[in-house]
């Protein structure tokens, strides 16, 4: 336990460090990176043995007299705190080619001190035990991220994009405060252990309202509309941490309330699994609509963060239904998940990084042959979109396949969790397909056929610290979709402190998963054998090359390629109610029309419908309630002291 | 030694039985149609051509055939053609050989993209939809063997005490089933009502338009991989419908493919009778099957308990 908290100094150091050296940039990168990237290893040294002897560590200090901060580390913590040791140190090395404007190195080093105490303080967010230490430690991580969101502050949508996360931020916290308050109120303790003594009915609003709490941290719909705003106007080394580890602290929340209230009442896993259906089949959709990368990918993580909670979800009706696999199988899955989506989520960030980097554009319908011209960027890119779309042989089956399984053992449950699990099944393949539709069209048209720009065309590849980071990631998932077991291993250790999993033996699963590493094995065996074959047949053979056949068409242009709009609009058509789409037409009037316009548009339906039912009424009433701000000081402390008095009468 | 003859004779007559529907289309229009041996002849021929590669594409468009390819016979390898067990299998076959199919897809659309013409992008867009929409059957068509057998591999829905089959004690839900997975079929292998193979416009529908621009050995191995596709398919009809059980191994044999050959023949009858569905129809089409299963699912609830 000592070591973790020398680990957080050290990280800690590492950014004070780069906000002290920041008059020398490259100094100052390399020792931030360098310091916070030791911090990480160190915290990495104490986690995995851990893990491994599934240790539970209990540890408190006194801090100000008042308040007691408490610590404990069990194997979900412990999990946890894998993603959040190993991302970061990533992140860290590629910004050093990333960050590269040695104008704003002050805002470099604001940005690695910031850096460091969100990492600092996510590892603290799944290390607290009372409500204080993880209250500090969850508005540390919040605040922190905010900064890190409004690190380019002079674009206006930004600044935007920084306060809607605010908001979120805040408003998610006002929930935690409002949930803990209540079992406060209940147990008259701080401590976490205290929550399983509070009665069941209590335990129900307590639990629904935390999940509304850590919900939108973790962007589950439709709390999520801070997510494809705050993603894009982040640096892309920040977006990759923001989505990849730090979304992931809500899911911890979820999880964590979910095994300290220990309620049998089965509505919890209901709620879950219908919420993570819901989030995953529109967070996919929404994906799909969008044009812009970062904001396209921030919406993938809304669907991931779906199929984690339909994982979730199955493991908590697989406990209500005391059905041990089920249970089992679900948490492994959304545990698994959580790992696999860290990996590749970031690694799909700092692509959409590089690309935004040297075409300065995030539009894909302005990209376009962008294989040929970075060819590692787009050799990696392609591995974490296959990886994304959860398809073998690389990891993200592995956590989907658990996560199947688990439903798959809940089939012979009773009538309202037997629809409910076959739902999520089938949800669960359609957010696959549509996930794999929506990273063809990433892949297929920014990366794939003739550049649309000019920028698109002169793109170069990117520096060398950040193909070293996408390749390394690239590897790992080629590694846990290939060689499964020890992954899987590990996802079965993170949940093994928790009370389903005791006594559960895993031994005929883990035949399965040498089965299935067989098979990609076995798969990629095949595959080398044909392209040989392939290489065979076209031995001393004429080879030649030529435009490509436009059906008899011969002057196409690279205007005339299938655009991102077109190819997702009937899939996104399908989904109408929930999708709105306004088109804009200028329509032709005269005999010689003048110039047209056409475009098309996507209204996020939670967006829309929070401007509609929440900030217009508030802001009118706002408007109305101008007058109480009039400037003068007076009148002021007179407002102070009313409400003051009228408190006491209260009281 | 039986598994792996049987994966070779699989392998070697999948190109034959699509000239079958070819030969029924062929009687339907009063014609005579090509010889039976079409395909290998075609095959071979392809396999002795070069390539033309458009400039715009890159090391993707490459891969498209070969993941495509790799992915079908992966099909085939696992898959008990014949009442004879299939090479490789495991409790969870079926769900990595699906996704695997997925990842053939994701490459053939990828290739698709990468030659920048507008018809690919089209047919890739529709394949991506279309195929999501046949996934949701596939998948519940696995819930409800999962609940009628508790497995999830190929080998094990056709063999033990719950086996699948049309004579069993869950026949009648079976027969919704069959015309489910039929419909999937058709779908997934470019088949009339969906798509048509002879490609007769609507811009060049699906599967035809993607592999515009391929040619020679690549053309053939994804021709191959589509005849895999469809023998897999009509196999897993087969094995469905399929009643009989002779103790002789080639008696087996020859019913299966009896069968097969009867599930190709119907295709080229369909395909004579029926015309193509415009294309904002298809999204319904698909999704008919779906709601079967999903209705066949839910009965499961009540007669079986």
């Amino acid at each position: 336990m000592d070591t973790l908290f020398v680990s957080i100094a050290v990280i800690i150091a590492g950014g004070v460090a780069g906000l002290l050296l920041y008059r020398q940039f490259t100094l100052m990168k390399l020792v931030a990176i360098a310091t916070t990237s030791a911090g990480c290893g160190i915290g990495l040294f104490f986690t995995l043995p851990n893990l491994f002897s599934s240790a539970a560590y209990t540890v408190s200090y006194n801090w100000l007299h008042v308040c007691n901060l408490a610590f404990s580390i069990d194997s979900v913590s412990l999990f946890f705190l894998i993603p959040i040791f190993v991302i970061p140190p990533l992140a860290l090395i590629y910004s050093f080619h990333y960050l590269e404007n040695s104008a704003k190195k002050f805002r470099a080093g604001v940005n690695y001190f910031f850096f460091s105490v969100l990492v600092a303080s996510m590892a603290l967010v799944v290390m607290s035990a009372n409500m204080i230490t993880f209250l500090l430690a969850w508005e540390l991580m919040s605040l922190s991220s905010f900064f890190l969101v409004m690190y380019d502050y002079e674009v206006e949508s930004n600044r935007k994009a920084g306060y809607l996360y605010f908001i979120f931020a805040q408003g998610g916290a006002m929930l935690l405060f409002a949930a803990f308050a209540l079992i406060y109120s209940h147990t008259a303790s701080f401590d976490f252990t205290s929550f399983a003594t509070i009665p069941d009915q209590v335990k129900l609003y307590v639990f629904i309202i935390a999940f509304l709490g850590f919900g939108s941290k973790a962007g589950i719909f439709p709390l999520h509309i801070w997510l494809p705003k705050a993603h894009p106007a982040a640096p892309s080394h920040i977006s990759a941490i923001m989505s990849g580890v730090m979304i992931k602290m809500g899911i911890y929340g979820i999880f964590r309330i979910y095994l300290l209230l220990d309620t049998p009442t089965p509505l919890i896993g209901q709620i879950v699994l219908v919420t993570g259906m819901v989030t995953g089949i529109l967070g996919v959709v929404y994906a799909l609509a969008k044009q812009d990368i970062k904001s396209m990918l921030a919406y993938s993580s809304v669907e991931n963060i779906g199929i984690i909670l339909i994982g979730l979800g199955i493991g908590m009706v697989g406990v209500s239904e005391q059905n041990q696999a089920m249970a089992f199988f679900g948490f492994a899955g959304a545990m698994m998940h959580v790992f696999n989506h860290s990996i590749f989520k970031s690694l799909l960030f700092m692509g959409a990084g590089a690309v935004l980097h040297k075409t300065k554009t995030k539009n894909i319908e302005e990209l376009g042959g962008l294989m040929k011209r970075m060819p590692f960027t787009g050799r990696t890119f392609l591995v974490g979109s296959v990886a994304i779309s959860g398809l073998p042989p690389f990891s993200g089956f592995i956590g989907e396949f658990l996560i199947y399984y688990g439903a798959f053992q809940g089939l012979s449950s009773q009538k309202l969790p037997f629809i409910l699990i076959v739902l999520s099944i089938v949800s669960l393949a359609v957010i696959g397909g549509l996930a794999a539709a929506c990273f063809t069209k990433v892949v297929g048209l920014a990366f794939l056929g003739e550049p649309r720009t000019e920028n698109a065309a002169n793109a170069k590849e990117c520096g060398m610290s950040m193909r070293l980071v996408m390749g390394v990631m690239a590897l790992a998932c080629l590694a846990v979709g290939v060689l499964p077991e020890p992954f899987v291993n590990l996802a079965f250790l993170g949940i093994a402190n928790i009370q389903t999993a005791a006594g559960f033996s895993t031994a005929s699963f883990i035949v399965i998963i040498r089965n299935i590493s067989q098979t990609a094995a076995l798969f990629i065996g095949i595959f080398i054998l044909v392209s040989i074959l392939r290489k065979v047949l076209y031995a001393r053979k004429e080879i030649g090359s030529g435009g490509t056949w436009g059906c008899g068409f011969t002057q196409p242009t690279v205007r005339m390629q299938y655009t991102g709009a077109s190819y997702a609009d009937e899939m996104v058509s399908f989904f109408k109610p929930f999708v709105p789409i306004t088109t804009l037409y200028s329509g032709i009037r005269e005999i010689f029309p003048g110039q047209t316009t056409w475009s098309i548009r996507v209204a996020d339906i939670a967006e829309s419908n929070y401007q509609r039912f929440l900030t217009t009424p508030l802001l009118n009433f706002v408007t109305r309630m101008k007058w109480i701000q009039h400037g003068n000081i007076q009148l002021y402390i007179g407002y102070i002291i009313v409400a003051i008095v009228v408190l006491l009468l209260f009281l | 030694m039986e598994s792996i003859l049987s994966f070779c004779f699989a392998v070697l007559i999948a190109p034959l039985l699509p000239a079958v529907i070819q030969k029924v289309k062929a009687y339907f229009a009063g014609k005579q149609g090509p010889p039976l041996l079409i395909n290998y002849y075609t095959m071979f021929k392809l396999f002795k051509k070069g390539s033309v590669y458009s400039t715009s594409t890159s090391f993707v468009f490459k891969l498209g055939p070969v993941v495509g390819f790799s992915t079908s016979l992966m099909m085939l390898l696992y898959f008990p053609m014949a009442e004879i067990a299939p090479i490789f299998s495991f409790h969870g076959d079926v769900l990595i050989l699906f996704y695997l199919m997925g990842l053939g897809r994701f490459f053939t659309i990828l290739a698709a993209l990468d030659t920048a013409s507008p018809f690919e992008g089209m047919g890739a867009a529709r394949e991506a939809f279309f195929s999501t929409l046949a996934e949701m059957t596939i998948f519940g068509i696995l819930i409800l063997f999962y609940r009628l057998t508790g497995s999830l591999s190929f080998n094990e829905f056709f063999s033990g005490n719950h086996m699948i089959s049309l004579i069993g004690e869950y026949g009648a839900l079976l027969i919704l089933v069959v015309v489910g997975l039929y419909i999937v079929m058709l779908t997934e292998n470019s088949r009339v009502p969906v798509d048509d193979p002879a490609t007769h416009l609507e811009l060049t529908m699906i599967h035809e338009v993607m592999i515009l621009d391929h040619s020679g050995p690549d053309l053939a191995l994804i021709e191959l991989g589509a005849w895999f596709k469809l023998l897999f398919y009509a196999g897993f009809l087969a094995r469905i419908i399929d009643p009989f059980h002779a103790d002789n191994i080639i008696l087996n044999g020859l019913i299966f493919y009896g069968v097969v050959t009867f599930i190709y023949i119907t295709i080229g009858v369909v395909e004579s009778i029926t015309a193509r569905y415009k294309m904002p129809m298809v999204p319904k089409f698909i999704l008919t099957p779906f709601i079967l299963i999903f209705f066949v699912t839910i009965l499961t609830m009540g007669v079986l308990q």
